[in-house]
């Protein structure tokens, strides 16, 4: 069989497979074994069980199910309200005013928690009955949500970034750290859209709340206090090279743990729901990432991605017309698939093609994570908007509709990463130890 | 039977979090020990020199148990993810079948993997393999744990297509149908929404 037919008869299977409603990380093993069996007569088993063993059995993915914990301890605790409590009454003045938490609410959150469906249930459970007594238009309320809520996935640590890092191989610690700027970048975004919106249109404002004196505002924002401690405990530990992702994940299990019993929420159930909902979804990911490994094994074995790296070579594409051309594919890609299964399509097959295309591969994890964000909020398939149809009871296309200003920032500030690589590179160069 | 193999399932999971925690601990005490020792030397006394040899390896091992032998509860809880959208809109008696056959074939990869899994195994047995640290660990003993997992997760994917072509439902299905409609009952009632709008 030619090549061409061979990758054509991969997708289709491959196509078929995620229709049909096979589990992602079983279709992924599936169509591994066809494209062994059929390319070549290495022995299929033995390969499966050695790369489902060496690839799992890595101390940088530990971070994973240890950050997974750590965002499930935080999210069982009352972080909810203290977030709504502390951010409330600075946001008075702005323009926007109480819109703002939501997005300031999902920037904190997000870096203590690497999903984004779990950065929107927090934030949402308490932003969103809150901001719809207050008389603000529930379509900007749950737009900001949905929006900022994709922040979970950029802001360190980020689960999808472990992915992306123990997929191509590179350091995760570094990842983290790139994206710091681009997580700020698009929280910046989104509020700098959000108070221009509420400038035009004020009529859809409800009226203003008088100032709270300094002082309570203070006292508010006390609660906030361990939250910004574990953050910079976690993600300062990492930059200054003192702890590896793991370690520092390790560490923000026990202080989640900490505050959770401090706050009065950790009982033997809430430990327990929180240890097994982690030991879940952390399998569920690492399973991924094994069929994906095979995957690339059996991709490597096909020929077929660096045969799709040489073919873009003749083509002479530049960068840019090919990120283009990624974006556009990608976006499609999220409408049907969720963040972590583009990823590890993505890593099994186009990275020879990217890197061949000079690409920093760095600099294309946190590329990737954005285009993936979009793909959280685009229907029929996203994470987001099934979480916020859970909370208000409108249908995903209705909060997509809301969501897509802020689609439009996600493209937006991509853009901006495509001309400005910068915004990504320079922190991870400033890094004390360079791992 | 069902109360044996719902026990199984539940013992795999419990030993995935057990996993878990042990991750965790040892680290911790690594991390520490470390701190311990920065402190201990700043004061200029002897350091204490607690560490866990071969962390590194053993985190990594514990971490391909937790995650296997979790397989089978997080197909039940319906944790592993999949497209479900062509299974959702065609009707009961097509899905029916859909589902038969994406269990079928999920069987057979899965008991295909065990089965390789379990020959590891032995070849690390026979071959006598060990790890490359401080510790040399018989590399059979997290590769079973690695084995059992995939083991059960065969027969929590044929105990499922089993149910199904008996009975017509997974057992998944009411919890993947409960995640995609409710997370948390409404906290927006359309009076609130009609307040909002106008």
């Amino acid at each position: 069989m030619g090549i061409e037919t061979l990758a054509i008869v991969l997708g289709l299977a491959m196509l078929a497979a995620l229709a049909l409603g096979l589990w992602v990380s079983l279709a992924l093993t599936a169509v591994a074994v066809l494209g062994i069996v059929i390319a070549t007569s290495v022995p299929v088993g033995t390969v499966l069980a050695t790369t489902f063993w060496g690839k799992l059995n890595s101390w940088e993915l530990t971070a994973l199910p240890m950050f997974i914990w750590m965002g499930e301890i935080l999210f069982r605790s009352k972080l909810s309200e203290d977030m709504f409590a502390g951010l409330a009454p600075w946001m008075r003045g702005l323009p926007g005013r109480l819109l703002h938490v939501n997005i300031l609410g999902c920037t904190i959150f997000a870096a203590v928690s690497g999903s984004s469906a779990a950065t929107t249930a927090t934030i949402g459970r308490m932003a969103l009955p809150e901001l719809s007594q207050r008389g603000y238009d529930p379509r900007i309320a749950i737009g900001t949500l949905a929006g900022s809520g994709t922040l979970g996935l950029l802001i360190p640590p980020s689960i999808i970034l472990i992915v992306y890092g123990a997929a191509t191989e590179q350091s995760i610690a570094r990842l983290f750290i790139a994206g710091v700027l681009p997580g700020f970048m698009l929280a910046v975004l989104f509020m700098g859209f959000t108070a221009i919106w509420a400038l035009t249109n004020k009529d859809k404002m409800p009226a203003a709340e008088p100032p709270i004196p300094l002082r309570e505002r203070m006292a508010a924002t006390r609660r906030l206090i361990p939250i910004i401690l574990l953050i910079v405990a976690v993600i300062g530990s990492i930059y200054a090279g003192l702890a590896s992702p793991t370690e520092a994940a390790a560490v923000g299990v026990f202080c989640a743990l900490i505050l959770s019993w401090l706050s009065g929420t950790l009982t033997k159930d809430s430990f327990t729901q929180a240890l097994l909902g982690a030991t879940r979804t952390s399998c569920m990911i690492a399973f991924i990432l094994a069929g994906a490994a095979f995957l690339t094994v059996a991709m490597g074995y096909t020929r077929i991605p660096r045969e799709l790296a040489s073919w873009i070579g003749v083509m002479e594409l530049s960068p840019y017309a090919l990120l283009a051309a990624l974006t556009l594919f990608f976006i499609i890609l999220g409408c049907f698939l969720d963040g972590i299964s583009i990823v590890v399509l993505t890593t099994s097959i186009i990275l020879p093609m990217v890197q061949a295309a000079g690409i920093d591969p760095i600099w294309f994890g946190i590329f990737l994570v954005l285009v993936v964000e979009m793909s959280q909020i685009t229907p029929p398939v996203g994470f987001n908007l099934f979480v916020i149809q859970g909370m208000t009871g409108r249908n995903i296309f209705q909060v997509a509709l809301y969501a897509l200003p802020f689609f439009g920032l996600l493209v937006l500030g991509t853009v901006l990463l495509v001309i400005f690589p910068e915004i990504a590179l320079w922190l991870p160069e400033t890094m004390l130890s360079n791992r | 039977m069902r109360a044996i193999l719902d026990g199984l399932y539940r013992a795999s999971s419990a030993a995935a979090a057990v996993c878990l925690c042990m991750i965790a601990s040892l680290v911790l005490v690594q991390v520490f020990g470390r701190i311990l020792d920065g402190t201990l030397r700043a004061l200029d006394m002897p350091i204490a020199g607690i560490t866990v040899p071969s962390l590194n390896e053993i985190a990594g091992f514990l971490f391909v148990a937790a995650t296997f032998l979790a397989l089978a509860a997080t197909l039940r809880q319906a944790d592993h993810i999949r497209v479900s959208m062509l299974i959702k809109v065609v009707p009961l008696g097509v899905r029916r079948i859909l589902e038969a056959v994406v269990l079928i074939i999920a069987t057979a990869i899965a008991a295909y993997a065990a089965y390789h899994a379990v020959l590891q195994v032995v070849d690390s047995i026979q071959f006598s393999t060990v790890s490359f640290g401080v510790i040399a660990i018989p590399l059979w003993i997290p590769q079973t744990a690695l084995a059992i997992g995939l083991v059960v997760f065969a027969i929590a994917l044929a105990d499922e297509l089993i149910t199904v072509i008996t009975s017509g439902t997974p057992t998944y299905q009411a919890h993947e149908e409960a995640k995609s409609e409710i997370l948390q009952k409404p906290v927006i009632t359309p009076e609130d929404a009609e307040r909002g709008m106008s």
